[in-house]
């Protein structure tokens, strides 16, 4: 098991008063709680001070903390001889393995109502803890719906009173429908209660994978539709992969590169049967390597063109 | 390793939840799920005067921002008395960021 300094994560001493613990943790809380940062790391950071916080507030758990002695953060360490029974009201002369559990883990089972907490605590309903997940699905998978596989690992005590990482995997149906970042929840699949307490919750957020040719706001697609110049000039008919097959779309004359053309209906399912739209992004393309009749033509229409894109500029300094 | 099927719930505006439905996925207690109401921060969907209670309905949308509350409540805790304020603040940026979202849409539309 790796140690974590708790007192260092507030940024208290250790002979710190139950009031300065409070006021550093309220301080980081503001500045790292997920639902109040930005942070992107916050939400880690976070998890640790809380961590830190829900062991140095209680004066038991302080007590069994400081009776592990100090180490570096990181240190790979077990708790001494008899540390459990005598500080927490473990039950005493019982082997535990410390391999596949962290601190957290540890001081955690303190207030569960699992099989080491205190006698006081067997009878009272302890609600299990609400778990959040990310998953990934590919576009294709949201369009048409799909089952994906979940996994994830909690602190769970075995039969032989153990507390260990449970793995636990379960395959949920995804129905389409969804939009990128969708939350859902799969009732009573988080943390198991105690003592009668109802299970956690699994809460789940959908994201959707990049694809190579869609990008995805809302129910609306956007495509990239690279087109000639002379395409762009003259106007075209050409044809669009969308996620229901190909569909062939009129470009107008004189089309500006950036001009979004919508083709209806041709976007991601929504909940009544109705399609969001699609809209293919011109973006005029010239040939990297142009032959040399095609540098002359070029040419040619430069020479007899007075088209000039940048009128609206003003070159003067202000 | 266990694997099971299992449906999924959506959370959007288009589904509905009950009061203890929503009590026993956001943490909060009854009481206090009905503290907001009366306070008027949680709004059921067409309430009436007969409608007691146990027959309110909420919009699942309101899950995250309820649990979102939960978590401060029990992170920073908050006096009873403020989580209506909260809440309604909660809400607030939730609908500014669907605004802001739908602007940016709307941006990125025209930008191009």
């Amino acid at each position: 098991m790796k140690f974590k300094d708790y007192y260092e994560i507030l940024g208290v001493a250790r002979t710190a008063t139950n009031d300065e613990i409070k006021k550093a943790y309220r301080k980081l809380a503001h500045q790292y709680h997920p639902d109040v940062s930005k942070d992107p790391a916050g939400e880690a950071k976070f998890k640790e001070i809380g961590e830190a916080y829900a062991t140095l507030k209680d004066k038991d758990k302080r007590a069994a903390y400081d009776a592990l002695g100090r180490h570096s953060s990181g240190e790979e360490f077990r708790p001494p001889p008899g540390w459990a029974g005598s500080q927490a009201g473990y039950q005493s002369g019982q082997a535990y393995s410390f391999d596949d559990i962290d601190l957290a883990d540890l001081f955690a089972s303190f207030s569960k109502g699992g099989r080491h907490t205190q006698h006081q605590a067997h009878h009272m309903p302890i609600p299990g803890q609400d778990y959040e997940l990310t998953t990934q699905i590919s576009l294709e998978d949201a369009y048409h719906g799909a089952t994906v596989d979940l996994s994830f690992s909690v602190p769970e005590y075995d039969h032989q009173g153990q507390l260990r990482r449970v793995p636990h995997a379960f395959k949920a149906r995804i129905p389409k429908g969804v939009v990128n970042g969708q939350k859902m929840l799969l009732r009573g699949k988080g943390g198991k209660g105690a003592n009668g307490g109802k299970d956690g919750n699994l809460y789940l957020n959908i994201h959707f994978l990049p694809h190579r040719l869609f990008r995805v706001i809302d129910h609306d697609l956007l495509i990239d539709l690279p087109i000639t110049p002379w395409e762009a000039a003259l106007g075209a008919t050409v044809k669009v992969p969308t996620l229901q097959g190909a569909v062939n779309l009129k470009v107008p004359a004189g089309a500006r590169s950036g001009q979004k053309l919508r083709i209806s209906n041709r976007g991601m399912p929504k909940h009544n049967q109705e399609h969001g739209d699609l809209f293919a992004v011109i973006q005029i393309t010239v040939p990297t390597n142009p032959t040399e009749q095609e540098i002359a033509l070029l040419k040619q229409w430069s020479d007899i063109s007075t088209f000039n894109p940048r009128t609206h500029f003003v070159y003067e300094a202000v | 390793m266990n694997i099971e099927d299992s449906e999924l719930i959506w959370i959007d505006e288009l589904h509905e939840v009950s009061l203890g439905g929503l009590a026993a996925l956001s943490g909060l207690s009854l009481e206090e799920l009905q503290l907001l109401v009366e306070s008027g921060a949680l709004a059921p969907i067409s309430p009436t005067e007969e409608r007691s209670p146990e027959d309110w309905q909420f919009s699942s949308q309101c899950i995250v921002s309820i649990r979102t509350l939960s978590r401060l409540k029990r992170d920073f805790d908050l006096e009873p008395n403020s989580l209506g304020l909260m809440l309604a603040f909660l809400e607030r940026i939730r609908m500014l960021e669907f605004k802001l979202h739908a602007l940016d849409h709307i941006a990125e539309n025209n930008g191009k």
